[in-house]
């Protein structure tokens, strides 16, 4: 189970960097095809979470890996949980 | 075969409104939009605490994909391209035909971008902070790209980087592509951003306008002897050139015709003003245009309110034209907007044009001795303005002129 911190922390990125509404911030959303963002603004999400959650991970291989908003709360999880 | 090229439509992002109908209409009305800026007086040395601000209005309703990469000037320049290429009665389906051309000019990229940049990045040499838009809003060509993206415009774009003569250089050049051929139509123009550091390296060269901080709206001062220097202001002017039989076979609405420009460097000196070098440019831009000074019936001058600047444009004038050709300044309305200044004075002056009325040199009240000998509009004055020359003098030693003749 996520902390809902994590969560909450998370969509507020969505919310102010990508403009997404609340409503549509939801785990199983694909954050390319549900909530339309690409490879550019990939970089930006990178830095927003490092910046709101004070971790480094520019240059962590499981971004790559990242396709839903659930796989971003599992993976701040886990940086926290380590 | 060389082409006529007219303007078919006309955009302006001002600091007197955010489109060209409120930018006239605040210039008829006579007013200033230079404000006491708040809190600049936290940067130490800066002298100058004025400036003429456009407002960023409505720039939600450009889609975030495309938004994200546009600094405030981008902002601009997209507004005020949308509403030249409405006023041509133009569909954005032109743009990508290969034949139509986005030049749009600025001193430099985005300054808020650029000094958010500097600020992330600086404090603890930390690249890693640096979010992937800060590039493209803080290059040189961030105004052209963002329209010709936002437009999906296939044509020539072109950047043309020379501070305040930027935006009539862009035109200058649209004008050369469609006279040899090479596109039907060129959205151009300028775009600029005012910052306090914007206004701070014209403050370190003692350009700027100091003694008026606590009544910004009596500055600046063209051609005054009070007259202490230039006020930066910021907005974006876009006009549409077309080339006339294409104009003419889609009925277009012609607002007159370019028929000389001339764009030359001084060659002696990166900031001061060289009367010789500005009379050369004029000259050669009548002998483009096939017409001689007595054509020409208002001048539209750089004029910042420098002390010399003013003074050489003035005496420039003076050599060619006497006193017989009606002048005035705009600056004292918007500031200098630098990059965007050309364009959205070039717009102010198809204006008189329509109009038949020239608008006065605000706050102008006593010539300055060394600005006298020339005809100064001090108060509105009607005229047929059938031939019209728009100067640019800009920092660096460029000197840009345009001759538009009525249609």
């Amino acid at each position: 189970m996520v902390n809902n911190n994590i969560i909450n922390l998370t969509n507020q990125v969505f919310e102010e960097s990508f403009e997404i509404e609340p409503d549509q911030l939801k785990p199983e959303m694909n954050i390319f095809v549900d909530l339309g963002l690409d490879s550019l603004d990939i970089v930006d999400l990178v830095v927003a979470l490092q910046q709101k959650f004070g971790v480094n991970i520019r240059d962590d291989e499981r971004v790559r890996q990242i396709r839903t908003l659930g796989d971003i709360y599992q993976f701040i999880d886990s940086l926290k949980t380590n | 075969m060389i082409n006529r090229v007219v303007i078919s439509g006309l955009g302006a992002v001002s600091p007197l409104g955010h489109d060209v109908p409120s930018f006239i209409k605040g210039i008829r009305a006579g007013k200033s939009a230079v404000r006491q800026m708040a809190g600049w007086d936290k940067y130490i040395g800066l002298r100058s605490r004025v400036g003429a601000a456009s407002v960023l209005t409505d720039e939600k309703k450009i889609p975030r994909k495309s938004r994200r990469s546009m600094s405030r000037m981008s902002i601009f320049a997209v507004q005020a391209a949308q509403e030249a290429l409405a006023d041509a009665g133009l569909d954005t389906v032109i743009c990508s035909t290969g034949r139509a051309a986005c030049i749009i000019g600025s001193t430099m990229g985005g300054a808020e971008s650029l000094n958010e940049t500097f600020e992330i990045m600086l404090p603890d040499k930390d690249l890693s902070r640096l979010t992937a838009m800060k590039f493209f809003q803080c290059v040189s060509h961030t105004a052209a790209m963002n329209v010709a993206q936002y437009l999906g415009l296939t044509g020539y774009v072109m950047a043309t980087s020379a501070a305040c003569a930027s935006s009539l250089q862009a035109i200058g050049t649209g004008y050369d592509l469609i006279r040899l051929g090479r596109q039907d139509i060129a959205l151009c123009g300028g775009a600029e951003e005012l910052h306090p550091t914007v206004t701070g390296s014209f403050d370190v060269l003692f350009a700027t306008s100091i003694n008026y901080n606590d009544a910004p709206q009596s500055t600046p001062r063209p051609f005054d002897e009070k007259r202490d220097g230039l006020v930066c202001g910021d907005g974006s002017g876009i006009v549409v050139l077309e080339e006339y039989e294409h104009a003419k076979k889609r009925g277009a609405k012609i607002y007159g015709e370019i028929i000389g420009y001339h764009t030359c460097g001084n060659g002696s000196h990166v900031s001061q003003s060289n009367r010789r070098s500005m009379q050369a440019c004029l000259t050669k831009a009548l002998a483009d245009a096939g017409i001689s000074p007595g054509d020409i019936d208002y001048i539209n001058a750089h004029a910042t309110a420098t002390l010399h600047g003013d003074k050489e444009e003035a005496e420039a004038i003076r050599e060619i034209f006497g006193e017989s050709v009606p002048l005035s300044s705009l600056k004292g309305y918007i500031g200098h907007t630098l990059g965007a200044s050309g364009a959205l004075e070039l717009i102010a002056s198809i204006s008189m044009m329509e109009e038949g009325l020239i608008y006065p040199t605000l706050n102008l009240e006593t010539v300055s001795p060394e600005c006298q000998g020339i005809f100064h509009v001090k108060k509105p004055l009607k005229k047929d303005i059938r031939i019209l020359v728009k100067n640019c003098f800009a920092f660096g030693g460029i000197n840009a002129v345009l001759v538009l003749k009525k249609y």
